[in-house]
């Protein structure tokens, strides 16, 4: 890290005191944190502006205490994948299909069939066991599969949200409701970024954020933590090209002009950061209309890296580019990294949707993770695999599955994860998380432990208290069993 | 006697009998009532010669006690560039402030805030302010973003209620109550039929006020999941309330009683029991003639349709084979006989030409709260941990039972098809120890950037204590007895010394002391809001539209800036290009998805109620501010406004762009610099300019298009986006 600060002064900012209170955070960032203007003399002020470029609320920022984890690639299977045509075997489906369920299960509410008279539908793909450890995973994925030894595998997803809209608010912030801050966010406000000059936190999608803005808020923290949609084509980031009229070297005069200008209006107003981290702003700016460009381009990598992603042609092109694209952004120092792979929706014909599907992500994700591995990455880069709910084991229409969420499937690898280990199970019909059961929240919990963050102490006041990524629950938090043989 | 209330009270709450005997001063300083405290008398104060006003002699006496320099009176361009920004959210012209400085008359700034409270547009920056709290938006949020086509008429009533003095008591009561309050209009006067009388219209407005209600978050499909549909608008209801008019925060006790402030489980359950009779109605906006007008109408809407069919009838029929020249003729047809049929609908209402239909044959309507049909109302249950698997007791209306006790009321409301009005009634009593400190606090945040309690919507324990306790105390006092006028409030503020101080003094010892200004020894600078900024780039453009309400517009968005719809059709751009530029308030506020530009400058999240907006710094201001295409669109208007007010020569231009820009002359050192950057501009080749206003033809393209770079550069400028 390459801060113009002196060691009291970055201490203090790495004690993520100067952001704890928003009342404090909004103002001068500089005099945060019990620090007067004594502190920090106005030389370091104007030298952390040239040298610093990104706002101090971005700077890294040590973890609570040492993490396997420094960056996370989140993959979320929008739409909701089925648990049980992917990674919960359940033969039992295979023996009642076609029949009700136990009266036991025929009280649930489901979005769109009931839980009394749909019949049991048998598991649509054949599964076996994979690796060293054997687990168990269905033959959707022929690629991915050969990474098992390195995943771990949670059977015991729940949650009771069976509404696209309130689930993957759910999955994204830990609640049901909207105006919380989503993992992204959280995970920027612990630790910041390495990157000065790329965004901290990257959201991509396939085809569309179903949730909207939602799914990389920043909810009730500063709009600074908030995710950026990125394009991986045409242009990246919203005004990053120059209007026609501009050219690059017309854009360096102004821009120096404004610097200038700016400076001396800078002058006759002490005590005020906001106007020096505004101008070190314009650099950062004219630096990401190169580097954000140069990220997408994938014409420097190799043909056998293309080969790798399952870039050339074909359903995993596209998917394939995302998960290459953010290979790159781990390496730049991107902090988080969301992608998103819509179409999971599966109300009718589960089988062909899923067959589908996993073409689009098997070799993509495979490859990333051998990428990430082959380049030292993949201890340092977590990988979290989820949807915002499984799929019912009763049948919908002749051949689909409605919502699930009250049993479902996550994975995780790398970042410090030991794989070929499963948790949790459901019941034997796939229906409810019966053992070790893992609350979103403790999805969330896990993850931050992974990245070095208590998620009982990264907190931030809002209205009235303060406020946790996994409100009131996360006691099942994995992540030291994760990283355990 | 104890009255059957109290016995209630114990029964019903299971209260400590000490709460009932709590003496007054154990009572958290904002469930106290307050009193009216004598400001330091002004011979007692140092700074005795900069009193202007009683808030003076409160802030200066706090200052006294600490010894920190204060700073002196800002100048008069400083003052009145504030004082527009701060009052109607615009920048003065250039004339505006000349007039302005040379005005000596003693009564000048007096007069200034007078004639900037009688703007119609001061109603439309304070109600945007109102808005940030009641969560306000044009759309549902969630997976569809479902859209509120009418929340528009509770935005325009906002704007009217602060245009019109609204007193706040009644602001207050038509919000939560308008219906229960004043439900008279809904029969409209059969003899009167084209012209309802001004008492209606007055009531009619008072019931959209309850449109508060009707814009909250909602999840489309929740229709699929009733219950928990019903309890989430009940909590959305409920945690808005008290944030927006008791300045509390009780979500926390959906799951458990407030581990900070008095305030229980039971209690927000019997809050949300208040609500519990309440549905959301649409209510149309007419009278019986102008509905009949509408069904004169229908063989119209039958053309439509008919015209429809026919053409839906030849497409099956022809739909497998390529078309023959013919048909292609008799396609064309059909496809306009629909755009005729569609254009011939009529647009307005015979009688009441004011009330244009909603888009086609809609007809006008607001979304309100009215009275659920008794058989449909579900009780409403106490929830363990706040599950609505785990339902408990069922719940009364009931106002918070500490709450009762301090104000001396009973928790218990009687009719539970009145009690949205009791609770109304309740929180503007004169002597209510919320309502008023909170809403003038608010106003203090919004003139200062910072309240007297800075956490405008939180004044329960866990809240920041007042800066200035007894100031609060006596602005709360003087409000009530002035008839709770907002007006007399901007006047009393803007009016004291303490808001005329200058922002850029920086006394070393008050820098160190109290870096965040918490003791005012100076004026807060603020960064002007994303309406307010792209207000200013348009009025300094010279493009922008001040028409006053009307249903949300949507400028044109770039590529990139739209890539993240979901839905490309939810962002219908509007056809008239003049609505392109109307003022951000009128921007379409979609839950989930922001106007891009407003999203970069920290816009409202609006799921629950902003009182503070975060101002935070970040590259895609920058980027905005540099490579937006509306933005250099309008750098170009301004270049051709400047060629037109001030002629050909460089200097000239340069003088005229500093004025509309920053309402200031530029130094000599600044002109220079500029004619500097015009030479060097003008000498690179470049592409020339796309569609420049005609006014800038009048000089060479070389020298146009680096004059509208020049403009840019301005937007561009830390001065244009603060306010000292």
């Amino acid at each position: 890290m390459k801060l113009g600060l002196s060691p009291a002064t970055r201490e203090i900012l790495a004690s993520r005191s100067f952001v704890i209170n928003p009342l404090r955070a909004r103002r001068d960032f500089l005099f945060q944190g019990g620090l007067g203007f004594g502190a920090l003399a106005l030389g370091d002020m104007l030298n952390a502006e040239d040298t610093e470029s990104r706002s101090l609320a971005l700077a890294p920022r040590p973890s609570h205490f040492p993490g396997t984890a420094k960056s996370v690639i989140f993959l979320f299977m929008q739409g909701g994948a089925s648990h049980l045509e992917t990674f919960d075997h359940k033969p039992l489906l295979t023996k009642y299909d076609g029949q009700l369920l136990p009266q036991s299960l025929q009280d649930f509410d489901l979005a769109q069939i009931n839980t009394a008279d749909s019949k049991v539908m048998a598991p649509q793909f054949p599964f076996r066991k994979y690796g060293e450890s054997g687990v168990e995973i269905s033959s959707l994925f022929p690629r991915l599969s050969q990474h098992a030894d390195k995943m771990a595998i949670v059977r015991s997803m729940h949650h009771e949200l069976f509404i696209h809209g309130s689930a993957m608010v759910m999955l994204h912030s830990g609640t049901s409701l909207l105006g919380h801050p989503s993992v992204g966010a959280w995970v920027v406000y612990g630790l910041g970024t390495e990157s000065n000059s790329l965004p901290a936190y990257v959201a991509m999608t396939d085809g569309m954020f179903r949730n909207g803005a939602s799914m990389y808020s920043s909810g009730f923290l500063p709009a600074v933590y908030q995710g950026v949609d990125m394009r991986a084509e045409g242009t990246p980031i919203q005004n990053l090209q120059r209007p026609p009229a501009i050219d690059a070297n017309q854009q360096r005069l102004l821009l120096d002009q404004i610097k200038t200008w700016n400076r001396e209006h800078l002058q006759t107003r002490p005590g005020d950061s906001r106007l020096a981290a505004r101008i070190a702003n314009y650099e950062l700016a004219f630096r990401m209309q190169t580097a954000a460009p140069e990220l997408i381009d994938l014409s420097t990598e190799t043909k056998a890296t293309h080969e790798l992603y399952g870039i050339e042609g074909g359903p995993s092109e596209r998917f394939g580019k995302m998960c290459l694209m953010s290979r790159r952004m781990v390496e730049r120092g991107v902090r988080y990294v969301q992608l998103i792979c819509g179409g999971w929706d599966a109300h009718g014909d589960c089988k062909g949707n899923h067959q589908s599907q996993a073409q689009k992500i098997d070799q993509p994700i495979a490859g990333l993770i051998a990428d990430l591995e082959q380049r030292g990455l993949l201890d340092d880069t977590l990988l979290v695999w989820v949807g915002e709910f499984g799929r019912t084991p009763i049948r919908q229409g002749s051949n689909g599955r409605d919502h699930h969420p009250y049993g479902f499937s996550a994975w995780l690898a790398g970042g410090g994860v030991v794989g070929g280990k499963t948790i949790g199970a459901t019941d034997d019909f796939g229906f409810n998380a019966v053992e070790d059961r893992v609350h979103v929240n403790d999805l969330h919990a896990t993850m931050l432990g992974l990245l070095g963050l208590d998620h009982e102490r990264l907190t931030y006041y809002f209205e009235g208290r303060d406020r946790r990524l996994t409100d009131v629950g996360g006691e099942n938090n994995l992540a030291s069993r994760l990283i355990r043989a | 006697m104890i009255k059957f209330w109290q016995v209630a009270a114990f029964v019903f709450f299971g209260l400590p009998i000490t709460a009932l005997t709590a003496a007054d001063s154990d009572l958290l300083w904002s469930l106290r009532k307050p009193s009216r405290p004598k400001p330091p008398s002004v011979s007692s104060l140092k700074l005795a010669s900069q009193v202007r006003n009683p808030i003076d002699r409160f802030v200066l006496g706090r200052l006294a006690d600490t010894g920190l320099e204060v700073a002196p009176e800002a100048d008069r361009r400083t003052l009145v560039r504030r004082a527009y920004f701060d009052l109607i959210g615009l920048p003065p012209s250039p004339r505006q402030v000349e007039s302005f400085i040379q005005d000596e008359s003693n009564d000048a700034w007096p007069r200034l805030i007078d004639s900037l409270l009688d703007s119609r547009h001061y109603g439309e920056r304070w109600g945007r302010h109102w808005l940030d709290v009641v969560r306000y938006a044009d759309s549902g949020g969630y997976e569809t973003d479902i859209y509120y086509r009418n929340a528009w008429r509770y935005r325009d009533y906002v704007v009217k209620s602060f245009n019109d003095d609204k007193p706040y008591n009644i602001f207050v009561q038509e919000q939560i109550a308008g219906d229960e309050l004043w439900p008279d209009d809904l029969d409209l006067d059969p003899r009167r039929v084209y012209i309802v009388s001004e008492k209606k219209l007055r009531h009619l407005e008072a019931r959209i006020g309850t449109g508060f209600y009707a814009l909250g978050p909602r999840v489309h499909e929740s229709a699929l999941d009733a219950k928990r549909l019903a309890y989430e608008t009940l909590t959305d209801w409920v945690d808005t309330t008290a944030s927006a008019f008791m300045g509390l925060t009780v979500g926390c006790s959906r799951c458990h009683d407030h581990k900070f402030d008095p305030f229980t489980q039971k209690d927000y359950f019997s809050l949300q029991a208040i609500f519990a009779t309440a549905r959301e109605v649409e209510q149309p906006l007419w009278n019986a003639m102008g509905e009949a007008d509408w069904r004169g109408s229908y063989p119209r809407v039958l053309a439509v349709v008919e015209a429809r069919k026919a053409y839906r009838l030849f497409d099956a029929q022809t739909r497998n084979a390529p078309l023959s020249p013919e048909q292609e003729t008799r396609k064309q047809r059909l496809v306009a006989a629909i755009g005729q049929a569609v254009l011939a609908l009529p647009e307005r209402t015979g009688g009441q030409s004011t009330i244009p239909y909603d888009g086609l044959m809609h007809i006008p309507t607001v979304s309100i709260l009215g009275r659920a049909h008794p058989s449909l109302i579900k009780p409403v249950h106490l929830l363990e941990r706040g599950e609505l698997g785990q339902p408990g007791e069922i719940m009364q209306p009931a106002l918070p039972a500490a709450l009762a006790l301090a104000t001396k009321s009973s928790p218990l409301l009687s009719d539970p098809f009145a009690a949205r009005k009791q609770l109304a009634l309740w929180l503007t009593k004169e002597d209510h120890p919320l309502t008023a400190r909170v809403m003038v606090n608010r106003i203090w945040h919004w003139h200062f950037g910072r309240g007297v309690v800075a956490t405008p919507n939180d004044f329960g324990n866990m809240g920041q204590s007042p800066t200035h306790p007894k100031l609060l105390d006596w602005l709360a006092s003087q409000f009530v007895d002035g008839g709770w006028k907002i007006k007399d409030l901007h006047r009393l503020i803007m009016n004291s010394a303490t808001y005329r101080r200058s922002g850029q003094f920086g006394g070393m010892r008050s820098l160190v002391e109290d870096p965040d200004n918490r003791l005012l020894w100076r004026m807060n600078r603020r960064r002007l809001e994303g309406e307010a900024l792209w207000d200013s780039v348009h009025s300094a453009a010279g493009t922008i539209n001040l028409a006053l309400g009307g249903p949300p517009i949507a400028p044109p968005l770039a590529g990139d800036e739209i890539a993240s719809l979901r839905e490309k059709w939810h962002w219908v751009v509007s056809a008239d290009p003049a609505q392109h530029t109307r003022r951000g308030i009128y921007i379409l506020v979609r839950r989930n998805f922001q106007f891009p530009m407003f999203d970069v400058f920290d816009a409202p999240v609006t799921a629950v109620s902003c009182p503070v907006r975060d101002v935070t710094t970040v590259a895609t201001q920058a980027l905005w501010g540099l490579n937006n295409h509306t933005v250099f669109r309008q750098a170009m208007q301004m270049a051709g406004r400047v060629v037109k007010e001030s002629g050909e020569v460089r200097s000239d231009q340069i003088d005229c762009a500093w004025r509309i820009a920053l309402g200031r002359p530029p130094t000599s050192d600044e002109s220079l610099s500029a004619l500097r950057l015009l030479e060097n501009l003008e000498k690179a080749s470049t592409v020339p300019l796309e569609q420049p206003p005609e006014t800038l033809k009048a000089i060479s393209p070389d020298r146009a298009q680096a004059l509208a770079k020049l403009c840019l550069a301005l937007f561009n400028l830390s001065e244009f986006a603060f306010v000292d």
